[in-house]
């Protein structure tokens, strides 16, 4: 029996035979570089443009200044407007708020009044019944 | 862009064209995909690709070894991704095809187990052990290569060993070994 680290080296040893480097079949480097010829020519990445650099194009700058500019003036003014027309609603629901608690409070009013009638009314019945009897 | 520009006039000056690249790396990377998958036509297209792609990269890459670097990347992402795409389960070592590789020395029938064996690992350890017996690349490298944590690669590698060694043992005998 051998011993672990031998053992050991000769697997390593048996894996690097299995998996040494192959030669490719004979032509390959030919085949990748026809392949490369009949590819349509691609623009090397370092020639190819970002594309911010339209912006360097007069027009283009002027043009998308125009764009923003135009866009900030209309965000601008719709924001304004959103915020008058919440403002405005806001106040309406006080003065709603306010107009419902003072009609509340005059309701609550009327009805005291109603009570104190109806509980005044049966007293003076009353006496008129006793006057009537005496007569 | 001016360490890009360097480099591919670097490569201009030396006179180093893409041929050349092909020629020194075609090798390299033919072995790590016919290694990998275990099929020869596969592998071949599949390394024709990763010089197609290294043709549109190569005005960034800097320098030889940058080079080198990334075709072992791209090469071995490039399989593993082939192999997912194949949807080919693990396959049995029954199942494992015979790689067709010239032996070199020793016993070919012991080398033609030992490649089916390998065949049958999973897709990333089986990666890790190509680049490692193959290439000879340190853990280290291969997890820069393979954007792998350096733990898992190491875990890669013990696992792969042991199961290799298990079935060799049960298969071939301890006295081949």
């Amino acid at each position: 029996m051998n011993p672990p680290n031998q053992d050991m080296n000769r697997f390593d040893e048996l894996l690097k035979t299995v998996l040494r480097r192959a030669e490719p079949p004979s032509g390959f480097a030919e085949r990748v570089l026809a392949r490369v010829e009949q590819r349509p020519t691609a623009i090397p990445r370092e020639e190819r443009v970002p594309w911010f650099h339209i912006f360097t194009v007069p027009f283009i700058r002027w043009a998308a200044f125009a764009t923003v500019s135009a866009s900030l003036i209309v965000g601008t003014v719709h924001y304004r407007n959103v915020r008058r027309e919440r403002a405005e609603g806001e106040a309406a629901k006080k003065q709603l708020m306010l107009a419902l608690h003072i009609a509340g409070s005059k309701l609550q009013l009327a009805k005291s009044k109603v009570v104190e009638i109806q509980v005044s009314r049966p007293n003076g019945e009353a006496e008129k019944n006793r006057s009537r009897s005496k007569s | 862009m001016a360490e890009r520009r360097s480099g591919t006039e670097q490569r201009k000056s030396t006179g180093i064209g893409f041929a050349d690249i092909v020629r020194e790396h075609q090798s390299m990377v033919f072995s790590i995909a016919q290694h990998f998958l275990a099929d020869r036509p596969a592998a071949e297209e599949l390394a024709q690709d990763v010089f197609l792609q290294l043709h549109e990269n190569l005005p960034t890459l800097k320098s030889a070894e940058h080079v080198k670097f990334w075709l072992r990347k791209v090469t071995a992402h490039r399989c593993i991704d082939y192999q997912r795409r194949r949807r080919v389960p693990q396959i049995s070592l029954e199942d494992a095809p015979e790689p067709a590789m010239p032996t070199h020395s020793g016993d070919p029938f012991l080398e033609k187990r030992v490649r089916r064996f390998v065949a049958t690992l999973p897709e990333k350890p089986r990666m890790v052990m190509v680049l490692r017996y193959q290439e000879d690349m340190s853990p280290e490298e291969i997890a820069e290569a393979l954007t792998m944590p350096l733990a898992t690669v190491k875990s890669h590698l013990q696992r792969s060993l042991a199961m290799l060694r298990e079935k060799m043992t049960r298969t071939i005998g301890e006295v081949v070994i």
